[in-house]
């Protein structure tokens, strides 16, 4: 701070010189004739300078050495006057909308993008506005280069898996922070129920004005140890001075699933599951039993399609209504919104109301304040659970699992009118026996979503005030204070009869969990930044600043079970037993001091520098320094370029360079540094008992990151193009080090900075303008990006770290030299056409066939050599024992889930008064485990998909699908996971299309009102892809790095059609 | 420029070294006597841990055995224990491992901490107490390792591989690498730690729930009569239980809490579960972190409900249920549920879902049974005390029958068939059949293993395998 005071005093002193002088007044206006406040009007070459008033006007007392004003503004195209002998000068300045001539948010400030040298996408709020989404990151899939967005499945408000440039953390977050308007918020799901409660769904899409995501070190670089997975920075609408504006927006929409797979009726299922009981019977002849299909209260033969009973077509609609305006110097934007929008699994629901005021005051020419509040109350609604979130995939009660693996010959209601069930876990057979009892140990998914619910509730508040002042039209001193508190009531009821409810005691069971979260923010940024031109042509800019973040977080809760009176069903009634519930507590403060230099000479070459101090204390190395450099070179400014003739292809060619650090921090816990006892019970006595082993030496991961990259302008910027190669080197992960158990500490692993990965990669983005006529105007976006991933060490005595999906099936290994989170899978050899058996490959690669069944017949065993014999080992003492086929032993190391290429074409056509936007997206080079397929193969009593019937019948026969048999879950992969489910997930979607027709100006000025649109658009309307299952944008693990590319019992995404009306008055 | 140096010397340093306040810092365990009290306590809690005492333990000991059949061929549920063939990535072999040496470790830390702090904080001699009750819960945790994971003492008298021979208190990483002690190194360890219990603990502990769950000076000595008896070292067992049991009848205990066989064998696992034969057995509440845990409770493997359906194993009729010597009107028999069509019997010791029943860990009489084998063992013919003793137990619940055995032989095999009547569902059998290097007997279809079978010891856990540079294999 010392340092910098001694700067400003220099500054100071060089601004004390005066010299002749005249004045200058006048208007600046836009391109049609209306004012323009706060224009920038400065002499070239100086500081002199000031903004216009609320009219456009201005004066401005100038050296007479002055020889030009510089006229700027946000969204403006910065335009330059010769004075010479003038004394009133008005300008008209041109609304900038190429890209190029935008001003992107850098972190405590703003940049034109054509001085910008570090890499930093920007999506306007209009492009994500308007859409049946839940929150406004789902709706940048294909957006931006390097962005990889993946809507995992149709459960409303489920956080997408956010990527920028690939997975930058293996136990960390890999969620890039996000910054709202200067707060950074919350990510991820913060509900505890089986509804997801996105936390960024508190932004209302429709009141964002620009999303830029800072992707280098050069851009990302001021947020030092939390940049290492790349910073979005939000920016919500302001008003604008001059009459007040008054707009509406809403739409309804209509979703219904997509991509169901198809599935065995009663009659097929009947048939197919009694050929494989006769497979069973021949083989262990004491089997018995058989599948029936009952008839219901009418004598109509059952015919169950669970789909209907699980999924719907949903009904959203959506209202949006903001007010904008502003006088003398001070605007506002308020909006209200509603929207309630029903998923496609029955009883999930989402509804949001929320309002935002967003104010600043010009009190006079050197005092701004204002502010921002947000309050937003979210509505997370489920009966029971999807199966859809990370830990859901093998749920009992998974409401999509249950929809296609529920038998079709039972209902969900006996004939009298009763749910039909027989146990907690059990659905009645009715009628269908196998071995003296009821198969059919599956939930009846219709009681669970009647009379079970998971439900959350969020009241989210983010708010901001500042105070900044502008003594020298070169400097700007500025503080804000900002909140962000999520607080969230989290209430879940089991019914006491099925599903999870049921206790094991005599009453009638039921529970019910009733908990709430209080996670508060807050936040104190204090900034000066010096604007300041020296000798004319050297442009230099400062920022200088402190900040304190603190984040408190308190939950508690209580789980009450077995009911007294089983009609109730909140936990505030009687029940016998209670335990605590969802309790936390925890806080950690970041204190950072900051700076950034940019210089520029000529706006031709282009140095910034970027540095952080950040303390944080959840950490035990808790002080580190961050930094970013980069430099830039516009070559269009060299007399050469011109002398060469290539100034008549490029209107701009600009070269740029990064380099730097940054860290990561999100996902450390509080107090992971300390080693505690904590407090249990014995027989209901307090106890201590050391628990936690921490590591007081942990600190960030570190991210070395280096960008290259070029920017150019063709036919006068009518086609831009970025091009950026970058390198990220992360080292110090933080893993949970294993160590042996028999040294007994507490988890058996220490949290320690071991291991190191990269990603390197290509971007590639190309915005153009093919069409431009006064009716007709064709733009165009596409953007392309290559990353790949690849970890380069773990620790000693972690060679391997195998992350399971829902903790039953492993299919991710993530291992030194492979990208994270790779696919691991038994191969496989089809269906043996002489026995109709599945052949495994054992690690040696020789072919192994699996018999179902115990006891089996003499001669045959359960794994068989390719001659018939019983595959064995034999043992040190010259005995036998039978070997089998087991993933540890003979799982391969099989593809990859982290996607090569991934990238979107976005597209906006306007007809006179119609205008067209279409947008597809793709992601290539990975693969999925489609853990479902294994589950629709499953030869016990599970519902098949129709894939099934072209089963192996006779010697000969080729097929993919063995002799069935029934229980027999090896062959189709339900218990060890094989290379058949595995497939591409290479994809291109149309994700949105809309068609819009502004009325005309004279019909709508007639009815009083300025404009008027209305709007229809489809969400996920056609896909182009091999992958079989419902959609290849999976993740039945959410967020978690190394267990990417699993889609296991997942919900389907659905296909929208919404209808909207935009009216401004 | 006033107003920037406030805001910027406003900041908050100490928030950056917050202090967790939902436990204790390792800092500040020993300072007072109440947190040293319940430290002690923790102990007994990872003793009494779903994977150890707190169920599957217990479960272990009786499946490998003869006597049980498998209801349920799920894994995680042991069914792989049952065959005798579980791997080294199975739940039983890592999960008993972990957590015995948790509870080793649990044990070492808190020793350390009173040797260096605790002592001067709560006196010589409750500390001294303390630590012998660490000591003895470290002994039974290095006990029960050896059963499953070393070879028996008796395969070279104690010259092969044992255990890696923790003694002092781990708490941050680089620990990984140790050797395994040979079994004699761990069982003169074990004694060592059970000798200094027996010198440091109370006579008694002032309450029969005290002492029942929680150690006293006879804890201690009845658990060496186990420990010596699988050592074969019968001299040392007879020694051990002369201490306390009388030479004759009623073998009341002489000295510390008067031990004594309860009139009604079924009163002793009712609550409230602390007759003064139960020496030593772990409670359990209903609350989250005090019981047994889902698929741990001996309740849901052995009488998982009141008809017996959903229990994992059942009684094989041709076990030792199936003996005719043991009379239908044995007391014992009454914990034997058969199911309506008669084809399924269930052990019913252990019927309480929640709070589970107590888990026995050592009875009076086993330590009847441990000093009439040891002087049948040593003794030629027919030794009467041997078989006073034997008679008591069988009499205590068959008042009609009088064990008569004719040879040395059939006094042995008299005993060791008690031991199975006795203790049935109480986890010996498969310690009582290794520690002798017996066959374990083939049931259903589950085959034999003999003592040079694969199997017959369980393999390493395969994540110490792997992170122990130092592991050697059986």
């Amino acid at each position: 701070m010392r340092k910098l005071l001694v700067a400003l005093t220099v500054v100071l002193l060089f601004t004390g010189q005066l010299l002749a002088q005249k004045t200058i007044t006048g208007t600046v206006t836009d391109d049609k004739g209306n004012p323009i406040p706060n224009v920038s009007v400065v002499v070239r070459g100086s500081n002199t300078g000031t903004v216009t008033k609320s009219d456009g006007s201005y004066s401005l007392t100038v050296p007479a050495s002055a020889k030009a004003l510089i006229f700027s503004s946000v969204d403006m195209a910065t335009t330059e006057v010769t004075i010479g002998s003038q004394t009133s000068i008005n300008a008209s300045l041109k609304s900038s909308d190429r890209s190029l001539q935008e001003v992107v948010v850098v972190g405590y400030g703003t940049q034109r993008r054509k001085e910008a040298t570090g890499s930093v996408s920007s999506v306007k709020g209009s492009a994500i506005a308007q859409k049946p989404l839940q929150s406004f990151e789902s709706g940048l899939a294909g957006k931006a280069a390097g962005v990889q967005i993946t809507v995992p499945n149709g459960v409303v408000n489920n956080p997408p898996v956010f990527r920028i440039r690939g997975t930058n953390s293996i136990s960390l977050s890999s969620y890039p922070l996000i910054v709202i308007d200067g707060v950074p918020t919350y990510t991820g799901d913060q509900g505890a129920t089986s509804a997801p409660a996105n936390a960024l769904a508190s932004i209302n899409p429709n009141d964002i004005e620009s999303i830029d995501i800072a992707k280098d070190a050069a851009a990302s670089a001021i947020y030092g140890s939390r940049a290492a997975n790349g910073v979005v920075f939000i920016t919500t609408k302001k008003g604008k001075v001059g009459k007040a504006r008054v707009n509406y927006d809403g739409w309804v929409g209509f979703t219904k699933p997509t991509g169901l797979p198809k599935i065995l009726d009663a009659q097929q299922y009947v048939d197919y599951k009694n050929a494989a009981l006769n497979n069973l019977k021949a083989l262990v002849p004491a089997t018995t039993g058989s599948f029936i299909i009952p008839t219901d209260a009418d004598g109509k033969p059952i015919n169950t399609n669970w789909y209907d009973e699980v999924y719907r077509n949903a009904f959203s609609h959506s209202h949006n209504m903001n007010v904008s305006g502003g006088t003398e110097g001070t605007t506002y934007y308020f909006s209200a919104g509603y929207t309630n929008q029903e998923g496609i699994l029955q009883k999930n629901d989402f509804t949001r109301t929320n309002v935002m005021l967003n104010v600043d005051s010009r009190v006079n020419k050197i005092l701004t304040i204002g502010g921002k509040l947000s309050y937003s109350n979210e509505k997370n609604n489920i009966g029971g659970s999807s199966g859809s979130l990370p830990g859901e995939g093998f749920a009992s009660a998974g409401a999509a699992r249950l929809a296609f693996a529920l038998p079709p010959n039972v209902s969900p209601f006996n004939n009298n009118g009763t749910y039909n069930y027989a146990s907690a876990t059990s659905i009645g057979s009715q009628g269908s026996i196998v071995n003296n009892a009821n198969p059919y140990t599956f939930n009846n998914v219709r009681m669970l979503l009647d009379l079970n619910r998971s439900n959350n509730e969020v009241n989210h508040l983010q708010s901001n005030a500042y105070v900044q002042l502008r003594p020298f039209s070169w400097m700007t001193l500025r503080t804000a204070y900002g909140i962000d508190n999520m607080l969230i009531d989290n209430d879940i009821f089991f019914n006491p009869y099925h599903g999870d409810g049921p206790g094991t005691g005599t009453g009638p069971g039921g529970a019910a969990t009733a908990s709430y979260s209080k996670d508060k923010t807050w936040l104190w940024t204090n900034t000066i930044q010096l604007d300041y031109t020296f000798f004319d042509n050297h442009n230099f800019s400062l920022l200088a600043g402190n900040e304190q973040q603190r984040r408190t977080t308190v939950g508690f809760g209580i789980n009450r079970r077995t009911l007294s009176d089983s009609a109730y069903d909140v936990v505030q009634a009687g029940f016998t037993t209670a335990n605590p519930a969802g309790t936390s507590l925890g806080e950690n403060y970041l204190l950072s001091s900051f700076g950034r230099l940019n210089y520029d000479f000529k706006k031709k070459y282009f140095l910034s520098g970027n540095v952080r101090q950040d303390e944080y204390s959840a950490l035990g190395v808790k002080k580190g320094v961050f930094w970013g450099a980069s430099a830039g070179w516009e070559i269009t400014k060299e007399a050469f370029w011109g002398s060469i003739g290539l100034d008549k292809i490029f209107s701009s060619f600009k070269l740029r360079g990064s380099y730097g650090k940054v860290g990561n921090v999100a996902g450390i816990g509080n107090f992971a540094t300390f080693s505690t006892y904590g407090s249990g019970l014995y027989n209901g006595i307090a106890t201590l008992g050391f628990n936690v082993v921490g590591n007081d030496k942990i600190t960030w991961e570190t991210s070395k990151k280096t960008d290259v990259g070029f920017s150019v302008g063709v036919l006068n910027d009518r086609i831009t193009a970025d091009f950026a190669w970058y390198k990220n080197n992360i080292d110090n992960l933080l893993l949970n080090v294993p160590q042996a158990p028999s040294a007994g500490v507490p988890g058996n692993f220490v949290f320690q900075n071991v291991g190191t990965m990269f990603n390197r990669g290509v971007e590639v983005s190309i915005n153009a303008t093919p069409v431009v006529k006064k009716n007709f105007s064709w733009s165009s976006s596409f953007n392309f990006a290559y990353n790949k991933n690849k970890v380069t060490a773990l620790a000693n005595g972690l060679t391997e770290i195998v992350t399971a999906t829902s903790s039953l099936e492993t299919v991710n290994k993530t291992v030194v030299g492979k990208s994270i989170g790779f696919l691991w899978v038994i191969p496989t050899g089809g269906v043996d056409p002489a026995t109709g058996k599945r052949i495994f490959y054992n690690a040696a690669g020789q072919p192994i066939y699996y018999q179902f069944g115990s006891p089996l017949p003499p001669g045959q065993f359960t794994y068989m050599t390719a001659n018939g014999a019983r595959y064995e080992k034999t043992n040190a003492d010259g005995s036998k024992s039978p070997l089998s086929i087991n993933q540890a032993d003979d799982g391969r190391l099989y593809r990859n889930t982290q996607p090569k290429y991934i990238g979107g074409w976005d597209n906006t056509i306007r007809f006179k008064d119609f205008d067209v936007n279409f947008l597809f997206t793709y992601q290539f080079g990975f693969s999925i485990y489609y853990g479902s397929y294994a589950g629709l193969r499953d030869q016990r009593f599970w519902n098949n998909s129709t894939d099934v019937l072209g089963y192996w019948k006779k010697p000969g026969d080729i097929t993919d699908m063995p002799k069935p048999i029934y229980g027999d879950n090896v062959s189709n992969g339900s218990a060890m996971p094989m290379d058949v489910a595995v497939f591409k997930g290479d994809f291109v979607k149309l994700r949105t299309v809309q068609i819009g027709y502004s009325l005309p100006k004279s019909l709508v000025s007639k009815a009083k009102i300025t404009s008027a649109r209305v709007y229809v658009s489809g969400q996920n309307l056609g896909i182009i892809s091999d992958y079989p299952g419902p959609d290849p944008e999976v993740s039945a693990n959410g967020n978690t790095a190394t267990s990417a590319g699993v889609d296991r019992n997942t919900l389907a995404n659905g296909r929208t059609i919404t209808i909207g009306l935009n009216i401004g008055f | 420029m006033s107003l920037g140096l406030v805001l910027l010397t406003s900041c908050h340093r100490e928030l950056l070294d917050p202090a967790p306040q939902t436990s204790v810092s390792d800092a500040t365990a020993f300072d007072q006597p109440y947190r040293i009290a319940n430290q002690v306590l923790s102990l007994y809690s990872s003793f009494k841990n779903g994977n150890f005492y707190g169920g599957r333990y217990i479960v272990y000991g009786d499946i490998r055995g003869e006597d049980f059949l498998l209801e349920d061929g799920n894994l995680v549920t042991n069914a792989d224990v049952w065959n005798l063939n579980p791997t080294n990535t199975a739940n039983a072999i890592v999960g008993l491992w972990n957590q015995v040496y948790s509870l080793i470790n649990n044990c070492n830390v808190f020793i350390d901490g009173m040797n260096e702090k605790g002592t001067l904080v709560v006196g010589t001699t409750i500390g001294n107490t303390y630590i012998a009750e660490a000591r003895l819960l470290r002994a039974i945790g290095y006990y029960s390792l050896l059963q499953y994971y070393a070879r028996p003492y008796a395969d070279g008298n104690g010259a092969k591989l044992g255990l890696p021979l923790r003694l002092i208190g781990i708490k941050g990483a680089g620990a990984s690498d140790l050797a395994r002690s040979s079994v004699a190194e761990v069982y003169t360890q074990i004694l060592a730690d059970l000798d200094f219990a027996e010198t440091n603990l109370p006579l008694t502990n002032g309450s029969n729930y005290n002492n029942t769950t929680r150690a006293h000076r006879n804890t201690a000595i009845a658990f060496k009569t186990r420990v010596y008896l699988s050592m074969q070292n019968y001299p040392k067992v007879i020694a051990e239980a002369n201490k306390i049991v009388p030479a004759a009848g009623p073998f009341t205990a002489t000295s510390g809490v008067p031990h004594v066989l309860q009139a009604d064998y079924t009163s002793v696992f009712k609550t409230p579960y602390t007759s003064l034969e139960s020496i030593f057995s772990v409670p359990f509440s209903s609350s989250n972190g005090d019981i047994p845990g889902t698929q741990n409770a001996l309740q849901g493997y052995y009488y998982a409900a009141a008809t017996g359906v959903g229990s994992i194993f059942s009684l094989n009729f041709a076990g030792i249920i199936g003996n005719t010597g043991w009379t239908a009107t044995d007391k014992r028999r009454s914990f034997i549920y058969t199911n309506p069509p008669g084809t399924k019997k269930f052990l019913t010791k252990y019927p309480a879902a929640s709070p589970a029943d107590f888990s026995p860990v050592i009875r009076w009489a086993e330590v009847l049974l441990n000093l009439a084998e040891a002087k049948a063992r040593t003794t030629a013919g027919v030794d009467a005390q041997a078989l006073a003793l034997v008679n008591a137990v069988r009499q205590r619940s068959d008042a009609t029958t009088t064990l008569a055995p004719a040879t040395n032989g059939d006094l042995i095999d008299a005993i060791m068939t008690e031991r199975r009547i006795e203790f049935l569902g109480e986890g010996l059998r498969n310690n009582d059949l290794m520690r002798l290097l017996q066959t374990i007997p083939s049931k259903s279809t589950a085959g034999a293993k003999a003592p040079g079978d694969d199997g017959y010891t369980w393999p390493a856990s395969s994540t110490e395998k792997s992170l122990n540079k130092l592991w050697v294999d059986n």
